[in-house]
């Protein structure tokens, strides 16, 4: 009988306290994996932000991210609190497991969100916006979700600091969003990285609701290539080669002299892609930027993130509120970049497809592919997706800037 | 309302600097479209050129192909051009 007992209380049963919230964030671990698997939404992002949700909710495992709080108060599982900055990393490991020695090492202080811009740096191709370089402006209406967000969360309640965090997911850039609210808001960070990143994930979902709404099926079998050919570009790109190569060392000279609070995230995205860009004088640090680096922090990030989202940090009103506000300032960021291309075809002979401006938000080249095959629904023959990439690469610039101003005035 | 007045002025500032930040760089890389067609107008045209010169193949390698050929070949078939894919 006291060996059934010591194996009852070996299992997670036992640990409940009486406590069975711990299922409800279970299933929503396997409503995220199956989203990942099933549907393949970004299942890159979602399946090792759902197995760390899974592994981070089992009573007794210890493998949960243990939120500080905004003064950098943790409480340890022996009841005693200490301060998270003074603890060094070795006693977080031996304090408190695996996963929060990886939370605090790589994602509090801020390291892996800059070096997963150099992963996406090395794998973006500018090519389409030298191509399209007009179409680049709509990387800027569509961070107004951003600002829109941190206006309507001030007025409830939150800080400005808290606002600005919150808002930063209608970026649609999780690292951006991570990285902004490190420096603002880092008591947020689970709930505000699962609601980026889930919204990331949640594109194919969320880009045709708001198409749907506001855009007329007209507007949208606007053919850009049509277009192109009624008014040809003036410019001629005559040296592709090295206009690529000097791209990324002139944008992070000017943005870096203008918004240096934006440059880690802005000059790690061009440092990958000069690596890229250079071709075999490089190859070996691209494919280690690109493939290695990427992926291994990419693994860190989504189950490190995922393990933030415990019980007791997920299910409140805070998260709750985060999640709503998060889906606003996503939906307005498109909404916003759609307005603007309708606005700008007012004035202009050469027509815009409205779905270039719905992918001025970053999720680079999900929103693309999604706005390609919203066009293609209504006509086969228009592919969208290089103009598409030019607003869509210009939106991570674009929020990478956003999150410098917040950071900024903020910080 | 003292937030909200930040708020506001965040998003004026924030938007504005956003655009912006996004036309420098696009009137940038309108500059340097400009200078690159100006000073390195064509794309590596040198390498075009030098494909079909197959001729200048040493005389080494070329005799070690030869004899290759025709030891696989029995003696039957002969090299009439050797060209770098």
């Amino acid at each position: 009988m006291d060996i059934l007992n010591k194996l009852y209380e070996m299992t997670a049963f036992a640990q409940t306290g009486g406590d069975w919230t711990f299922l409800i964030m279970i299933l929503i671990a396997f409503v995220l994996l199956y989203l990942g698997i099933v549907k393949k939404y970004e299942p890159l992002l979602l399946i090792p932000i759902g197995f760390g949700v899974l592994l981070a909710n089992f009573p007794g495992g210890g493998m949960g991210v243990v939120q500080a709080a905004s003064d950098g108060t943790v409480v340890l599982p022996d009841g005693s609190k200490e301060i998270i900055w003074d603890m060094p990393l070795h006693k977080i490991a031996h304090e408190l497991g695996l996963m929060n020695f990886i939370y605090y090492m790589c994602i509090k202080t801020g390291f892996i969100p800059p070096i997963i811009f150099m992963g996406v740096g090395a794998l973006t191709d500018f090519g389409p916006m030298l191509r399209n370089l007009r179409l680049s402006i709509f990387g800027a209406g569509a961070q107004f979700g951003i600002f829109a967000v941190l206006l309507s969360a001030l007025a409830l309640g939150f800080t400005p600091q808290e606002a600005a965090s919150l808002g930063i997911i209608g970026g649609a850039d999780g690292p951006t969003a991570i990285f902004t609210t490190i420096k603002l808001a880092p008591h947020l960070l689970g709930p505000i990285a699962i609601a980026a990143y889930s919204y990331m994930a949640l594109v194919p979902v969320i880009v045709p609701l708001v198409v749907k709404l506001l855009c007329t099926k007209k507007e949208l079998m606007i053919n850009m290539k049509q277009q192109d050919k009624l008014y040809p570009n003036k410019t001629e790109i005559k040296n592709m080669r090295v206009l690529k190569i000097l791209f990324p060392i002139c944008v992070t000279t000017i943005v870096a002299l203008l918004v240096p609070t934006a440059v880690s995230l802005v000059g790690m995205l061009m440092f990958g892609n000069l690596l890229k860009e250079l071709g075999a004088m490089t190859s070996r640090l691209f494919e280690t930027a690109s493939n290695a680096i990427m992926n291994t922090a990419t693994i860190f990030l989504g189950l490190s993130v995922g393990a933030t989202m415990t019980s007791d940090a997920f299910l409140n009103f805070t998260t709750i509120g985060i999640v709503v506000g998060g889906f606003l300032a996503f939906a307005l960021s498109i909404g916003a970049g759609i307005c603007m291309a309708k606005i700008f075809n007012l004035f202009v002979k050469k027509k815009v497809n409205p779905l270039v401006g719905a992918t001025g938000l970053s999720a680079v080249p999900m929103a693309s592919r999604v706005a390609n095959d919203i066009a293609t629904q209504y006509d086969p023959k228009n592919h969208v997706l290089n103009y598409c990439m030019a607003s869509n690469i210009s939106g991570v610039i674009g929020s990478a800037v956003a999150a410098g101003v917040l950071i900024s005035f903020l910080g | 309302m003292e937030n909200l007045g930040l708020g506001l002025t965040l998003m004026l500032i924030g938007m504005i600097t956003v655009f912006a930040i996004l036309l420098i760089v696009i009137y940038l890389s309108k500059g340097l479209i400009n200078i690159v067609n100006k000073v390195a107008p064509e794309e590596a045209p040198k390498k075009k050129v030098e494909t079909p010169a197959t001729a200048k193949i040493d005389s080494n390698i070329m005799a070690i192909i030869e004899a290759a050929v025709k030891e696989l070949t029995a003696g039957k078939g002969t090299v009439t051009s050797v060209e770098k894919l």
